[in-house]
């Protein structure tokens, strides 16, 4: 952004006098903002450094026809392998909350950067992972808050899309499904039936929610955050507050693992994790927040947000990142906001591998996609995917998981679960109709038993 | 066999060697049946201890061991199909009083099966687990109101013994057999016409299926067969009554309706009539009494290359290749009817299926025979057909081609305003670079050969290429990627 060049100047020089250490690792970043087209070439620049292990593909397109860009990265990319598992990264999704946006373009050259210095946990998490990353879901929006004159950006313009919808409010409400559900009876897990068709006919769907969800619904992410500004905290489900009040701490099912989620992510970044952070402003309610990390509803109640949905609507389990205070800071502290959260986004993307995972297969091994791994004592099965693979993320403890399907006789496993990594579950499940073949055999031999005894 | 107090087992025994009429010396006869029908009766209407009933079958087990048959050579014969009907009937049992029915199968198998490893328990967990998910599908294995199957798992062999009864039917050329079987169940109130009416199609789609088979396996060799079985219909038209509906023949226990002389295809074709369950098929479906070409094939019609192929096969040695063709055809055509009115497809899928059936038989005879159907119209109808979609297809890739370019051209504009060419190239040559040197570095280490530029440029070209279709790339970002790679 050229008008803050002098600027920028004189903090790139406070900051190298200050800062220092990190600058080896984090050669090759540029720290500055990046407005569409330049988010656009430095994804392709990551792309053209590192072409064996990413991969751009766009979602669709916002309101404005601006692409919604996911930069992949897997040693393989393009393709789900069998057993891997799929972790995403959605920011700026409130398009004048600038930070997260910026944050996933370094996290991109800063993996390929690590990658091919052959920095072995970058290398790991590469092969064992297909990690997406979306820098800006709200592209429109940014543009409008980016081209506000001036220093200081208004807490609003641009917080929506182009027509003003707020992306993070837009989203299909599960919440009241499942707190019926939980009175009432009925499914914990993939309410929103019929989902092609009920986005498609959706005329309320932003074109870019529509994007997300037909994103969601293609690949099997297991674990995910979505980035903001305008706190620090590491906020996780249930965001709606069962009561419909205000704040109310809304536990879901996965309670526990949520909480170990957000750990695993605040502890890393000092801001987040201090305890004696001031809050951001001097008047806000900052005391549901403990270890830096916050249940959505204790907080305050958010209706149709992405994060729940993830959770209600399909097997990924989504928490909210707040990076900064102020929304859109100057351009001057990104290199700052990065130090802070590199390790943590880092982190954060290791905790997919925990918990059981495995394959589901019938007994001449085939896989079996839509089987449900359920796990006593947590109301919220997942299912397997197309290649009969399943990531249940947990913490540690001893659990009965059980895997069931359709026509098949259901399993349950006894399982230790430790911290990390995750451990390996595998099922075979006997098909209703072989159990009836092998009791149908039974009663002909009896028959010919019988009939041979008795003589007719 | 005492027959007075006998168990249950011996009762069921009774009705099916009966039904089956079987030369077995020293059974009741068919006036003791009626008293084990009330008996029978009563242990539907209410529940014995189970205690009880199995006492009652040791000691009839007891008595009837002694008491040894002197016909063993008829035993292994009789055994096959006693044991069908046995649990064709148990099975009909349990589907004409479920509640009560139900409970007393499941204690007969405890009775005589000792080991208590029942599927019923195993299943039952499955369905605990599975019973605060109603978001499962579970439809295939719950109210199936078309099959025999329950979902507490007793009759285990429905299918099989539609199969064994059509077996029967189809060996014994005799559909006799199967009125008799249904009669006595009606009459004893095992089952209700609904139920008889359904096991009549059951037997019916089984039957159908077994001569298909037999047809397409030994063309040659059952054609007599087929002639024959076609023969013995004819002998046996008032048989043949009896597959009419069979509502009107089972109230009134004596028929004389329409002559049907046709294979049982015709005879659904009837109730498929009668139900109305299938619009388009309804014109199909007026008469068809005999396998004249003339009628018979009226159901053909529909099917231009199959009629021609027909018709090609005119002379008098290809006689019975036809009428096997024939069979064939329209036994499919039944059974795709059938499939449509139980919903197991829709009526459109129906017809396209058996469009390209159509299609299908023209492409193979043109193979398989050596010639065409006799008019080049057909082939050429075809390949016109063809040439037709492939030219709508690649219009379509056209137009969206356009629209691509149209595209990216108006996202050209946006992005050439703001940036400058140098700068973009020097970044893209920047990361481009990094790239190979760490290829160079890589293969190195590694110890392989130095890599492949030119598959490198290749595969980075094709990618580049993708990336401005999808409006990744711009057009002339791509061209400067391309260039770099070129150079190199």
């Amino acid at each position: 952004m050229r008008p803050v060049f002098s600027v920028f100047l004189l903090g790139a020089a406070a900051v190298a006098l200050s800062g220092g250490a990190a600058a080896s690792t984090d050669a090759g970043i540029s720290f500055e903002y990046h407005r569409y087209e330049e988010l656009r070439k430095a994804l392709v620049s990551v792309w053209l450094q590192c072409p064996t292990i990413t991969r751009i593909y766009t979602i669709g397109e916002s309101f404005e026809g601006r692409e919604l860009l996911v930069l992949e990265m897997s040693d393989n990319p393009g393709t789900h392998e069998p057993g891997e598992p799929e972790f995403k990264y959605i920011a700026n999704m409130h398009g004048n909350e600038a930070v997260g946006r910026e944050l996933l373009i370094y996290l991109a050259q800063y993996l390929c950067n690590q990658y091919q210095q052959g920095n072995e946990t970058i290398i790991d998490l590469i092969q064992n992972t297909r990690i997406h990353l979306m820098p800006s879901m709200n592209p429109d929006g940014f543009e409008k808050a980016a081209s506000q004159p001036g220093e200081i950006k208004d807490w609003f313009v641009g917080r929506s899309n182009a027509q003003g919808v707020d992306l993070n409010r837009n989203f299909p409400d599960l919440d009241r499904i499942i707190y019926i559900n939980e009175r009432e009876g009925g499914a914990n897990n993939h309410l929103l039936q019929n989902m092609k068709k009920a986005v498609d006919e959706n005329t309320k769907l932003a074109p870019e929610t529509k994007a997300v969800i037909h994103w969601i619904m293609d690949i099997p992410f297991v674990l995910s955050a979505n980035l903001h500004g305008g706190d620090v905290v590491a906020n996780y489900p249930y965001d709606e507050t069962r009561s419909g009040s205000t704040h109310e701490y809304s536990a879901s099912p996965d309670d526990n693992m949520f909480k170990s989620l957000a750990k695993a992510y605040s502890m890393y970044n000092p801001v987040m994790s201090d305890p004696h952070r001031p809050p951001c402003r001097k008047n806000d309610d900052d005391s549901s927040f403990k270890d830096g990390i916050t249940n959505g509803g204790a907080w305050y109640s958010v209706p149709g947000g992405m994060q729940d949905f993830n959770y209600l609507s399909s097997n990924c389990f989504e928490i909210t990142l707040e990076l900064s205070c102020d929304k859109f800071p100057d351009e001057d502290t990104l290199k700052t906001y990065w130090e802070q959260n590199r390790n943590s986004l880092i982190s954060y993307i290791e905790q997919v591998h925990r918990g059981v995972k495995g394959f589901v297969r019938d007994l001449q091994g085939n896989p079996i996609s839509n089987a449900t791994i359920s796990v006593e004592g947590i109301e919220h099965d997942i299912t397997t995917a197309k290649d009969g693979d399943y990531w249940r993320l947990l913490a540690p403890g001893n659990y009965k998981v059980a895997a069931s399907a359709p026509g098949y006789l259901t399993v349950i496993k006894k399982v230790a679960v430790p911290y990390s990594p995750a451990t390996r579950v595998d099922f075979e499940l006997e098909s209703l109709m072989e159990r009836k073949e092998e009791e149908r055999e039974e009663l002909m031999d009896w028959w010919k038993m019988m009939s041979e005894t008795l003589n007719f | 066999m005492a027959s007075k107090s006998a168990g249950l087992f011996v009762l069921l025994l009774q009705l099916f060697v009966l039904i089956v009429e079987q030369q077995i010396a020293a059974l009741p006869t068919p006036a003791a049946s009626m008293d084990d029908k009330s008996v029978y009766n009563r242990q539907l209407t209410e529940e014995r201890p189970l205690q009880e009933q199995i006492a009652e079958a040791d000691s009839v087990k007891a008595a009837v061991q002694p008491a040894e048959s002197q016909q063993p050579s008829k035993d292994a014969g009789e055994s096959e199909p006693a044991s069908d009907d046995f649990t064709m009937l148990k099975a009909l049992a349990d589907g004409q009083k479920p509640a009560q029915t139900r409970e007393v199968p499941v204690k007969k198998e405890d009775q005589f099966v000792p080991d208590e490893s029942d599927s019923t328990k195993s299943r039952r967990l499955a369905d605990d687990y599975d019973s605060t998910k109603n978001r499962m599908d579970y439809g295939k294995y719950q109210d199936d109101p078309e099959s025999f199957r329950q979902v507490d798992g007793t009759p285990l062999t429905a299918e099989d013994i539609v199969q064994k009864i059509a077996n029967k039917i189809y060996e014994e050329d005799d559909r006799g057999v199967f009125d008799r079987i249904v009669s006595k169940l009606l009459k004893l109130g095992l089952i209700t016409e609904n139920q008889a009416e359904t096991l009549e199609y059951e037997v019916a789609e089984a039957l159908q299926d077994l001569i298909t088979k037999n047809a397409k396996n030994n063309e040659i060799e059952d054609v007599d067969q087929n002639q024959d079985t076609e023969g013995e219909q004819d002998n046996q038209s008032p048989d043949t009554d009896t597959w009419g509906p069979p509502r009107r023949r089972y109230n009134e226990n004596e028929e004389d309706e329409d002559e049907d002389e046709d294979e049982v295809e015709d005879e659904v074709d009837r109730d498929t009539e009668d139900d109305a369950a299938d619009n388009t098929w309804d014109k199909d479906t007026d008469g068809g009494n005999e396998v004249s070409p003339g009628d018979g094939l009226q159901d053909l019609q529909y099917f231009p290359n199959f009629y021609r192929l027909l018709r090609n096969l005119d002379s008098d040695q290809d006689v019975q290749e036809r009428e096997t063709l024939i069979t064939i055809m329209k036994t499919l055509i039944d059974f795709v009817k059938m499939m449509v009115k139980y919903g197991t497809i829709t009526p459109e899928e129906g017809v396209s299926y058996l469009e390209n059936l159509d299609a299908m038989i023209a492409m193979q005879t043109k193979n398989k025979l050596g010639k065409s159907l006799g008019l080049p119209e057909v082939s050429g109808a075809e390949g016109k057909m063809v040439d037709e979609d492939d030219n709508t297809k690649s219009e379509t890739a056209k137009m969206q081609k356009e629209y691509e370019n149209l595209r990216d051209s108006t996202k050209e504009e946006q992005p050439s305003s703001e940036s400058n060419q140098p700068g973009k190239s020097e970044t893209y040559l920047e990361a481009i670079r990094k790239n190979i040197e760490w290829l160079k570095k890589h293969n190195k280490d590694e110890g392989k050969d130095d890599y492949d530029l030119s598959k490198l440029k290749d595969f980075m070209d094709q990618q580049v290429d993708s990336y401005i279709q999808k409006g990744i790339i711009a057009k002339d970002e791509g061209d400067t990627i391309k260039r770099i790679y070129g150079s190199l």
